[in-house]
């Protein structure tokens, strides 16, 4: 199997960006990526990229903007698969070298909620629930579930419905998502290109928040940020080729899908009865960590960087990813474990928690597991030495699970 | 390389049909394309489906169609564009090592969201979109006049492109607008859109769904006595409308070339013995013509002309009827791609004769700004 190396990596500035268009916004990160590399821009053979153009308004934006990011006359894939997209074109990318199709590929993604009338974040389930409602109606189907929560605020509630399970099944309290969403406004303090920074917040300080669907706060709630991250990956012969020193080695991808979570009962038959099972991400995490050769991920991994717009997310996927049992993330926050400094740091670039440009939040996931293994993470660097690392991202009706393990070392080296 | 083979296929009709929904269209290609490739879906290690949003009228399109397409608890991921940019990607998962098995299913339903208007979605939103002169036809229209003035091709070589497509299309049980007597005057009289297009000359929005089973040389012979090889693929992206020129399909030319590289195709008028193109419109089976190298440059117009490019021709061009004989827009190109199996396995409805290799072609974006192209053989 061809062994694939990410050999730069790249990211815009995250946040509000009225300064920037959407073409601006991208080639910002596609250019700091090849200046990264230092590459030239004639060695990059194709490209992967992939946003949730609902958001941002154009259909299809790359084709806008090929130009700007170098990209005429050169292959060019592209995936959509809502919150995991980043995600999903970091596999692409990486994909399309495996094959031994190229060598070198760049692989971009990023969103522009600025652009559209409403935040895509709030509204990007809406779509798909008001398509489908329309649809059920006309069908004449049971509209229970979209009662109870497809209507009830999209995105946030349907994490607040998981919020609730989790809570049930783990014994967790509000208490610990406060703590949180306090740890990543704390590190994204120490990114640069982060968007919600609050150094030194503390959990008393979320809990101060209004309460806006139970149990999630207002400081519990991701922000919705405009920004692209962008990574190149190239194979072991081009790394070798362009003399580059310092890389990421990918060792194992999976993206298993699950069925959506507010018909799975009433329409599919499927029975996603606990949204906080997450199937997809135990069997991801699983076939990626057998893929890279990883046995025992709480010991050989040694930071994740985890997809949690919401805080009771991280908790959850850090059980589902096999890093603590199943309801026992929490004792590990309390203790600490957790932080930047802790023994299992979650998060230190401040996560989705703190920024998150839907198309950009989980390619962003896959640049700071690599700046990590690379030491190129600044202030938010672990204090340890990184082997190995977890990128994670999930998407659309909480089904979709992208998991990339990144090492410094090539597998079986 | 490791080198991947099409075992399996389905299309469903191509028609209008507000009653059947996109996840029991895409069900039934799923499910028909493994029967016809002799897989289970345990078989499958990986899925990949393509659509659009903007088309499909919703946000995550595939997230309701995980269970129809037989992806639940696999790995999958979902191409957003034509067809058969999913069966790339499902050949790069197998090319990688990582998977044996895949299934590409794409779809579109045209009665949700009329595909015209989605394309003005496609243009620059800070000008292009705002002057309200540009659309999918309007800018094929402009595409046509430069083309028409570069190579001296004028309306009737447009409309006889159009003859010969409907005409094909009439064996076709899947096609959607089959004219069997239908001649070069009725095409040209037929409702103007924007000139040159007449109605005709446009290919016609419909729902269409298709599947295709891939499978690594190293398990294609258990489930299939007759795979069909990919011997070569091309793809490349031109630049925006105004920064590329219009009236050439370079980034085609560029595909095909690839294409032809990695197939070790010199002459590809000789060595192809059959051709399944996505025009859009009329013209851009000429241009496609052109840049595939089946002619020189400005000497599409002669291949029509001279009736090289029929059934019977030298080299056949959309013996099963083209994008203009029914356009389910993200399932367009699959389907070329699947009339291509059709012919290497001997299968199809106007069959060429001794057919052994075979060009299919996808396109994407505003003029066919993107292209990829996958050559076809019976052999490895």
């Amino acid at each position: 199997m061809r062994r694939v190396a990410i050999i730069g990596c790249g990211q815009s500035k995250h946040g509000r960006r009225t300064d920037v268009n959407q073409a601006e916004l991208v080639a910002e990160a596609v250019w700091a990526a090849i200046e990264d590399a230092n590459i030239g821009v004639e060695d990059i053979e194709a490209y992967a990229v992939g946003n949730m153009q609902g958001f941002g308004g154009i259909c299809q934006p790359d084709l806008v903007f090929a130009d700007y990011i170098a990209a005429g006359g050169k292959p060019m894939q592209r995936v959509a698969t809502g919150g995991t997209v980043g995600g999903s074109t970091a596999h692409l990318g990486y994909y399309e070298v495996a094959s031994g199709m190229y060598d070198v590929v760049l692989a971009v993604s990023w969103e522009k909620h600025s652009d559209s009338a409403e935040p895509g974040a709030t509204t990007g389930l809406l779509h798909v629930a008001f398509a489908n409602l329309s649809y059920m109606m006309k069908i004449g189907m049971d509209m229970r579930s979209f009662a109870i929560m497809g209507l009830a605020g999209a995105a946030a509630g349907i994490s607040a419905y998981q919020a609730a399970f989790y809570m049930a099944r783990s014994g967790c309290r509000i208490e610990h998502f406060d703590m949180v969403a306090a740890k990543a406004r704390r590190n994204a303090a120490k990114n640069r290109y982060a968007h919600l920074k609050w150094p030194g917040c503390t959990a008393e300080d979320i809990a101060k928040t209004e309460m806006l669907i139970w149990p999630l706060r207002f400081g519990h709630v991701c922000p919705a940020s405009d920004g692209a991250s962008c990574v190149i990956y190239a194979s072991e012969d081009a790394v070798r080729r362009l003399g580059i020193k310092e890389v990421a080695w990918v060792k194992g991808v999976a993206a298993y899908a699950d069925e959506e979570a507010d018909q799975g009962e009433s329409y599919q038959g499927t029975a996603v009865v606990d949204y906080s099972d997450q199937t997809g991400a135990i069997l991801s995490a699983r076939k990626a960590y057998r893929r890279a050769g990883i046995k025992d991920p709480r010991k050989e991994i040694d930071v994740a960087e985890i997809y949690a717009p919401f805080p009771h997310q991280e908790l959850m996927f850090s059980e589902r990813l096999g890093f603590f049992d199943d309801g026992t993330a929490w004792k590990a926050l309390e203790e600490g474990v957790t932080e930047i400094d802790g023994d299992f740091p979650i998060c230190p670039s401040g996560g989705v928690n703190a920024t998150n440009a839907i198309g950009s939040s989980g390619m962003q996931r896959v640049v700071e597991a690599a700046l990590q293994i690379m030491g190129k993470a600044e202030d938010h660097q672990v204090p340890k030495d990184v082997k190995n690392a977890v990128a994670h991202a999930w998407g659309g009706q909480v089904q979709f699970n992208t998991v990339m393990v990144l090492g410094d070392r090539p597998k079986g080296w | 390389m490791r080198r991947v083979a099409i075992i399996g296929y389905a299309v469903s009709r191509l028609e209008w049909d507000a009653e059947k929904t996109r996840e029991e269209a895409v069900f039934e290609v799923a499910k028909g394309a493994m029967r016809n490739a002799g897989v289970e879906r345990e078989d499958i290690d990986t899925v990949i489906s393509a659509s659009t949003d903007f088309l499909d009228g919703r946000t995550i399109s595939s997230c309701m169609l995980i269970g129809a397409s037989g992806a639940y608890l696999k790995d999958e991921s979902k191409a957003e564009e034509d067809g058969m940019y999913a069966a790339l990607y499902a050949a790069q998962r197998i090319m990688s090592g990582v998977h044996d098995v895949a299934l590409a299913v794409s779809h579109t339903h045209s009665w949700i969201f009329n595909p015209h208007q989605v394309t003005q979605y496609m243009l620059e939103p800070w000008f292009d979109r705002q002057n309200d002169l540009l659309n999918e036809i309007t800018l094929a229209a402009l595409q046509a006049r430069l083309y028409m003035s570069r190579s001296g091709a004028d309306e009737t070589h447009l409309a006889q492109v159009c003859v010969k497509n409907l005409r094909n299309a009439v064996k076709n049980p899947n096609a959607f607008r089959k004219m069997p007597d239908v001649t070069v005057e009725e095409v040209l009289e037929s409702k103007l859109y924007s000139s040159p297009l007449t109605e005709l000359m446009i290919s016609p929005p419909c729902d269409g769904a298709a599947a295709v089973v891939l499978a690594s040389e190293d398990v294609a012979e258990e489930f299939c006595d007759e795979p069909v090889w990919i011997r070569g693929i091309g793809n490349a992206c031109d630049r925006y409308l105004r920064d590329r020129d219009l009236g050439r399909l370079n980034s085609l030319r560029i595909a095909a070339e690839r294409a032809y590289r990695t197939a070790g195709i010199e002459d590809p008028f000789r060595q192809i013995d059959v051709a399944e193109v996505s025009e859009r419109f009329a013209h851009q089976e000429l241009m496609a013509y052109e840049a595939l190298c089946f002619c020189r440059e400005g000497m599409g117009k002669v291949l029509i002309e001279e009736g090289m490019t029929e059934v019977y021709g030298d080299m056949p061009v959309n013996p099963s009827g083209g994008a203009l004989a029914g356009d389910a827009v993200c399932a367009t190109g699959m389907i070329r791609l699947i009339e291509a199996v059709k012919q290497i396995r001997g299968e199809a409805e106007n069959q060429v004769e001794e057919c052994r290799t075979a060009l299919a072609h996808a396109q994407w974006g505003l003029c066919a700004q993107k292209n990829l192209v996958f050559i076809l053989g019976d052999r490895r």
